[in-house]
């Protein structure tokens, strides 16, 4: 009995886990490059949520097209926020784009609550669940895993093989030498906003189908507080490291539960909660880089 | 003497800020709740200020020891009522207050100071989180279920003082706490304390290489800041605010609007969390009222203005305009 | 120059700001009865704030126009309703709080959302020996804390869970494992104390119970959990992502109890439209619904004044007072009826004076559409019983008490399987 739920915990972990780290590479991406910690995540996944349920319940079509749609309506979003705020603010103190993203998250949710009101919404996509045996997986859930290790994965191949992708890491790396090198540092900023903020986004349709009810213009926040922590396990700085530091968060809080139920006197899932924050501060302890940065 | 007078001349416009807010809220009708939210917004930036302004370190997390206070106050209050102690349980619940905020404030600052930047930042989000949930899964302090104790107020102080305290007492308090704050700022700021941070903020290694102790420094500022933090916890979300849930007190917002009071005034400047405290509190408060349901859409954008208009804030941007007149002294 | 645009439009909006801050208190008509009302139209308690605000501008209304005012010593004053946005913010409760008594000079004042919002507003109030009546507020403790002017029209949370509990064991004595599963917070956690309390009462068993935090994503480990403890029927919830999240991975897991009882979501339309059959047959209490069958007859029999609106109007005004789009559901009802029981209170009077409308309100005793009205000498809701609604064949019955059936439970619910297959809850 057990083993049977430690199991079935952790494959939800790791599903859920997938869904983090998609979720969180967009802030990586945008601090990577622009050194922008984006204090409105949250709102930007909430957007991808909407658009999920506007593709799925308003125009009747499949979640996975509402992936690139998303992507391109935060490619969008990210430009119009890039050259109207953030554009103006990379010489200013850093608390400044703090507040910038802050307050852009809250524009969206604003905007969001005028259009569809503050009613907690949600869909059912039929598509059947997969047996394992110890415990049974929604196949939507398994969807929204693959989809996101397949957006890790362009990602990866688009950093790799385009120019674009190379001019991005070289200014990652060295923003001067960059520049000197003649790479466009200004377009870069702006283009890595925007793709940071359309995977972002489109994030927020793989937790959409991940988690397709309670859907609401204020869901974000704690998605926010999450994809900080799961940067900094990934190094905050490597979008890849995101992806597997949200592995790591799922696979936590999920499977510790079994093991703290055995506690007398705590609420065991409040305490899963508890152990993901404590081993942040662990691993920033000893590893402030990040658990998964290579040298 | 005017040398001294000259040295902590800034103080002035923020004390005479802190008078009028005072002098208007207790003689205009209908002021007194609006300026008490006013002050707890400039206590706030003031406290915060301290640590953000001097170091340029963003302590995501400050609402912890907001919190901690108010658990310090509201965890000696439900203890001792009985006892017969009166008063004093109200200056004990104050020891309390500063102890766990102070202790807590410690434990951090050995330990995440050491991280910079961003790692910092989220180390105290860590921290912040963590704490909460520890309170609510080990049910400690009543857990989720929070405290809730105007009868035990009312039981030490009577019916009338304790109704007394909690509309207007508290925010008198609220007022001292932020002229305390103040007072310290400009004292660190014109001390080998505000130098040796300044240098920190400017560049951490080479102020290292200097010989200055930088660690020593950080600790000082962060633990004083964390304990302004403490009192107000233990004034506004206890004596004024008799209940305490984890989720409340905890909430990361009240951070993000201990920044925005910053940034808006100017980070770094004594003058600038009274400013911005003044146009974030009545900004929303009059938006409230004229556009009730849509005042973030319009406060939202128009934050962003104000930020890319003013990056070093309000009073960073006069300082830079005026900052060279007969004037400048008086901004800091 | 840009800049200098902007810093010049902004040194002109805040000194327009400033203006408006001190601007006096629109003059409102002297023979004119206020409520104020620091709403929560934005921020964490917007969707309840707006509900709230939609039911207290239909009453207002309808006691406005139908009822033709409130009479003291034959003369009929109009209702006016102030109301501003206090973001779901204790910061900004008190401040406009102070507005209201001290500059809009209202008469009574209705609280916000929220136990914690209440007890936030609560010392203003009695300092100012005003009035102050609580919608939205649930917490029991609320009313052991001795203030004098605070009177509650929401019932109080350990009561929510406990008709479900005596359905139960009549219509199933047999099933006594219970599970409970509510969200960590202070409401839900004062619920499942009154559901445990209450169900060792009644003889159940109590074979789990654990909460979950609040914002979670995933509620498998706790479900797995549960589920080895093979409960008969299972209470929960917390508010209302949760609720939509605890039934739809029920679903999932193909994890199948005979009663899946939530309190705040699963009385809500969104719940169906969000989770489709898997909606059927799960059942929730809710202070009122659409569909109670509250009348003049039954106050009748009960030999209780009625006054307000028939349900239907109270539908059709709330309509006409708010978005088209927007159904009212029980935080509507529950503000509404709080307008009529502010109005009998000062009819009863005479007076808008707190402390005689105070008083009137301890004394009376009434029915309207959202049910019974009675507080004790603490003035906490005593008079107003919780329904029970069941989701049967995609609408909302009301399956208890009996008094008030619509239609009869479906006991036990259809498994989540039949229900893929399209089965939906309806009773024989």
């Amino acid at each position: 009995m057990f083993g049977e739920q430690l199991l079935s915990n952790l494959a939800q972990g790791i599903v859920l886990g997938c869904v983090y780290g998609v979720a969180t590479m967009g802030l990586s991406l945008i601090f990577g490059v622009l050194k922008v910690v984006n204090v409105g995540h949250g709102a930007f996944i909430m957007v991808g949520c909407f658009v999920t349920l506007f593709f799925f319940n308003s125009l009747g079509m499949s979640p996975f097209v509402a992936i690139p749609a998303a992507f391109l309506l935060g490619l969008g979003i990210g430009y119009v926020f890039y050259y109207s705020a953030i554009r103006r603010l990379l010489k200013a103190p850093e608390l400044s784009t703090l507040l910038a993203t802050f307050y852009m998250g809250v524009i969206l949710q604003e905007v969001v609550k005028l259009i569809y009101g503050s009613e907690y919404r949600g869909f059912r996509w039929k598509v059947g669940s997969l047996s394992l045996g110890f415990t049974s997986l929604p196949m939507a859930k398994l969807y929204a895993a693959l989809g996101s290790i397949a957006v890790a994965l362009i990602l990866y191949a688009w950093f790799r093989k385009t120019r674009a992708g190379t001019a991005m890491r070289a200014v990652v790396e060295d923003d001067e030498g960059a520049r000197v090198c003649g790479v466009n540092v200004g377009g870069v900023y702006a283009m890595s906003f925007a793709l940071g903020i359309g995977l972002t986004v489109a994030s927020g349709v793989m937790l959409a189908m991940f988690l397709p009810v309670g859907i609401n213009p204020y869901m974000g926040a704690e998605y926010t507080l999450k994809a900080f922590v799961i940067a900094v396990l990934g190094g905050l700085a490597s979008p890849y490291g995101a992806f597997f530091g949200g592995l790591i968060f799922g696979i936590i809080e999920n499977g510790s539960y079994t093991f703290l139920a055995a506690i007398p006197g705590v609420e065991p899932f409040g305490m899963t909660r508890f152990l993901s924050f404590a081993m942040l501060l662990i691993i920033l302890l000893i590893r402030p880089t990040g658990l998964l940065r290579a040298k | 003497m005017m040398r001294t007078l000259d040295k902590y001349a800034a103080i002035f416009p923020v004390l005479v800020v802190y008078a009028v807010l005072f002098l208007l809220g207790l003689n205009m009708s209908g002021m007194w709740q609006l300026m008490a939210t006013l002050l707890f917004y400039c206590a706030l930036g003031q406290a915060f200020n301290i640590f953000l302004g001097m170091t340029g370190y963003v302590d995501f997390g400050y609402v912890a020891f907001v919190g901690m206070g108010t658990y310090g106050m509201a965890v000696t209050i439900t203890s001792l009522a009985g006892t017969g102690l009166g008063g004093l349980t109200i200056i004990a619940g104050y020891i309390m207050a500063l102890a766990f905020s102070g202790l807590l404030s410690l434990a951090v600052g050995a330990v995440a100071l050491r991280l910079r930047g961003a790692y910092f930042a989220i180390a105290t989000i860590g921290v912040n989180e963590g704490l909460r949930f520890l309170i609510e899964g080990t049910n400690l302090w009543g857990g989720s279920g929070g405290i809730i104790f105007t009868r035990q107020l009312n039981d030490i102080l009577g019916k009338d003082a304790s109704s007394a305290l909690a509309t207007f007492w508290a925010d008198v308090l609220v007022l001292i706490i932020a002229v305390l704050a103040a007072i310290t700022t400009i004292v660190y700021m014109r001390s080998k304390i505000g130098y040796a941070l300044t240098a920190l903020r400017e560049d951490e290694d080479a102020a290292k290489v200097m010989g200055i102790n930088v660690t020593m420094f950080k600790i000082l500022a962060f633990m004083t800041s964390a304990c302004f933090a403490g009192l107000l916890g233990a004034t506004a979300w206890a004596l004024k605010t008799p209940y305490v849930f984890p989720p409340e007190v905890f909430e990361i917002h009240y951070t993000i609007e201990a920044i925005i009071i910053v940034m808006l005034g100017g980070a770094g400047t004594l003058l600038g969390p009274v400013a911005g405290g003044l146009i974030y509190g009545i900004g929303k408060y009059v938006l409230s009222i004229v556009l009730p349901g849509f005042q973030l859409l319009i406060f939202a954008p128009l934050i962003i203005i104000i930020i890319v208009a003013f990056p070093d804030g309000v009073v960073g941007g006069i300082r830079n305009k005026f900052g060279h007149t007969a004037l400048g002294r008086f901004i800091l | 120059m840009m800049k200098h645009v902007a810093e010049r439009c902004l040194a002109a909006l805040l000194a327009g700001l400033c203006l408006l801050l001190f601007a006096p208190g629109t003059g409102l008509a002297q023979s004119s009865i206020v409520i104020g009302h620091p709403a929560c139209l934005s921020g964490k308690y917007a969707k309840a704030g707006e509900q709230a605000v939609g039911g207290i501008k239909a009453c207002v209304q309808w006691v406005n126009q139908e009822y033709g005012g409130i009479s003291i010593d034959g003369e009929k004053h109009k209702l006016e309703y102030k109301v501003y946005d206090s973001e779901s913010k204790k910061e900004s409760v008190t401040s406009l709080i102070g507005r209201l008594i001290t500059v809009d000079k209202v008469d009574v004042v209705f609280s916000a959302y929220s136990s914690g919002l209440t007890l936030r507003g609560a010392p203003i109030t009695e300092s100012h020996n005003m009035l102050y009546m609580d919608h939205g507020g649930a917490n029991n403790k609320i009313f052991e804390q001795g203030f004098d002017y605070v009177v509650q029209t929401i019932g109080p949370a350990t009561s929510y869970h406990k008709g479900t509990l005596d359905m139960i064991k009549q219509i199933a004595p047999e099933d006594k494992r219970v599970a409970l599963a509510y969200e960590d917070s202070e409401f839900a956690r004062m619920v499942m104390e009154g559901a445990e309390n209450y169900a060792e009462e009644l003889g159940f068993n109590v074979v789990f119970k654990r909460t979950y935090p609040s914002g979670v994503n995933d509620l498998t480990p706790l479900l797995n959990a549960m589920k080895a403890a093979d409960p008969d029927f299972v209470l929960g919830g917390g508010h209302y992502e949760d609720g939509q999240l605890f039934c739809s991975q029920m679903a999932d897991m193909d994890f199948n109890v005979k009663a899946l009882s939530l309190i705040a979501s699963a009385t809500l339309p969104a719940f169906y439209e969000a989770l489709g059959t898997n909606a059927e047959g799960v059942m929730g209490p809710s202070h009122w619904e659409m569909g109670v069958t509250f009348s003049e007859e039954s106050a009748k029999e009960k030999g209780l004044p009625w006054i307000g609106p028939s349900q239907e109007e109270f539908i059709s005004l709330f309509k006409e007072n708010t978005d088209k789009n927007m159904k009212p559901d029980y935080h509507a009802a529950e503000a509404g009826a709080q307008v009529l029981a502010y109005a009998l209170g000062v009819e009863k009077a005479g007076s808008t004076d707190s402390d005689k409308v105070r008083k009137a309100l301890g004394d009376l005793e009434f029915m309207s559409f959202y049910g019974g009205w009675d507080v004790n000498e603490n003035g906490m809701q005593v008079g107003h019983t919780m329904v029970n609604i069941q989701w049967q064949d995609s609408k909302r019955a009301l399956v208890w008490p009996e008094s008030a059936q619509t239609s009869k439970p479906v006991y036990p619910m259809p498994t989540f399987q039949e229900k893929d297959q399209g089965a939906v809850a309806v009773p024989e």
